[in-house]
């Protein structure tokens, strides 16, 4: 069993990797070995092409505020994910974003799940390494 | 029931249970490609490589897509196999890796040449006329119209993106020949460049109701020390429908590439 099991983390690096070798401009902006989750309070949107991006006020435990910017899906993706416009990531709205860092914007990253207050959790990008233009 | 039997009948049981949807779906017959008056395989529907499950479906679905595809004798899917280079044209590749990828014109919204428009996670329409196949994918709204009436190819034919495709059957597989592309795409990953004089044949083969079987064949003798070939499966998507996608409407890269550059970020001097 513990064979099996080293087989298949063996063979998730071996599929992650081959992911990253299919990277074209991720891997020239963000940094798929630096993962991130925050949770704060949406400002705004852009529902626009190749990328959508949003913000959210991000507060450390002293009270100090960070704004992040996410970039993910273009919106015919997010459509096809469930999104919808005028509904889904509203300014106020408290959401959970994981995802990874840029390599060179400190508050800049890239988004690949969003969860909601009411528990739900959306595809808001591809995974590190495959671009998804 | 003793210990040791309980134990066996429960492992009996999650045995079963975990090969049991396995095999029936490997007994399930795959339906029969459909046929056009002319008896020729009908390639029309909306399609997305393999590879674009995972993004549209999740790895489930992909890791089961993949597994349909072994199940069947279909070759696994090699997109992102890195084209067999001579030592100059894999120098020129190490350039652009060692930039990022800034390069790719793909992340500055320009039209992605052939065969790589086929890999890219977004779907394709395929639309089967007596006399041509029109293929209109999402991505960038680029289109491809496909002569199958025998004409020559065009005489006044510049180099382009997608170049100039003619198609013509052998047995059940639609042969397209593509020549007249332009060396400003790339194959499939970062820095997998190619010359004008880059011949591509793709061969489409519906193979089932729900699959189309894609080989693309690549010859360069300029840049590749032999022919490269990648294969992937395609997959209908009922209910799909080719959507807007107006990439240069907010591209956000191009300036981040200026301002890396100008950081002395990467690497300035010119390609190899």
């Amino acid at each position: 069993m513990r064979r099996l099991g080293f087989f298949l983390v063996l063979g998730f690096g071996i599929f992650v990797a081959r992911l990253a070798a299919a990277h074209h401009s991720f891997a020239a902006v963000f940094d798929g070995d630096k993962p991130v989750t925050m949770k704060g309070q949406v400002t705004d949107v852009e529902w626009t092409n190749p990328h959508f991006h949003f913000s959210i006020d991000v507060k450390d435990p002293a009270g100090a505020v960070t704004r992040w910017r996410f970039e993910g899906y273009p919106p015919n993706m997010l459509v096809r994910q469930g999104w919808r416009r005028d509904e889904t990531l509203m300014p106020g709205a408290t959401v959970t974003v994981e995802g990874w860092a840029s390599r060179d914007d400190a508050t800049l990253g890239a988004v690949r799940w969003v969860t909601f207050a009411d528990g739900k959790k959306l595809a808001g990008g591809p995974p590190a390494g495959t671009g998804g233009r | 029931m003793s210990t040791r039997g309980g134990l066996l009948f429960f492992a009996a049981a999650a045995v079963a249970a975990v090969t049991a949807p396995l095999a029936a779906q490997q007994s399930t017959p795959e339906r029969a490609a459909p046929r056009t008056a002319a008896g020729k395989p009908d390639l029309s529907g909306i399609w997305v490589a393999t590879g674009a499950i995972l993004l549209f479906e999740g790895e489930e679905a992909f890791a089961a897509a993949r597994a349909a595809d072994a199940a069947a004798g279909r070759p696994p899917g090699n997109s992102n196999e890195t084209p067999p280079y001579n030592a100059e044209a894999e120098a020129k590749r190490q350039y652009f890796l060692s930039r990022r990828g800034i390069d790719d014109p793909m992340a500055r919204c320009l039209l992605t040449g052939i065969p790589r428009i086929n890999f890219r996670p977004l779907p394709l329409e395929i639309v089967q006329l007596p006399d041509r196949v029109i293929m209109l994918y999402e991505i960038h709204h680029a289109f491809r119209i496909i002569p199958t009436d025998g004409r020559p190819p065009p005489e006044d034919a510049e180099p382009s993106y997608l170049g100039e495709s003619s198609g013509h059957w052998e047995g059940d597989t639609f042969v397209v020949e593509v020549t007249s592309l332009n060396d400003k795409s790339w194959i499939n990953g970062v820095g997998t460049i190619h010359t004008e004089d880059m011949k591509v044949t793709e061969r489409y083969t519906r193979d089932s109701f729900e699959t189309i079987r894609y080989e693309a064949t690549m010859v360069d003798p300029a840049v590749f020390t032999r022919p490269f070939t990648i294969r992937e499966t395609f997959r209908l998507r009922p209910g799909e429908r080719i959507r807007e996608y107006e990439c240069i409407e907010s591209n956000e890269d191009i300036a981040r590439f200026e301002r890396l550059l100008q950081q002395g970020e990467l690497p300035t001097e010119k390609a190899p």
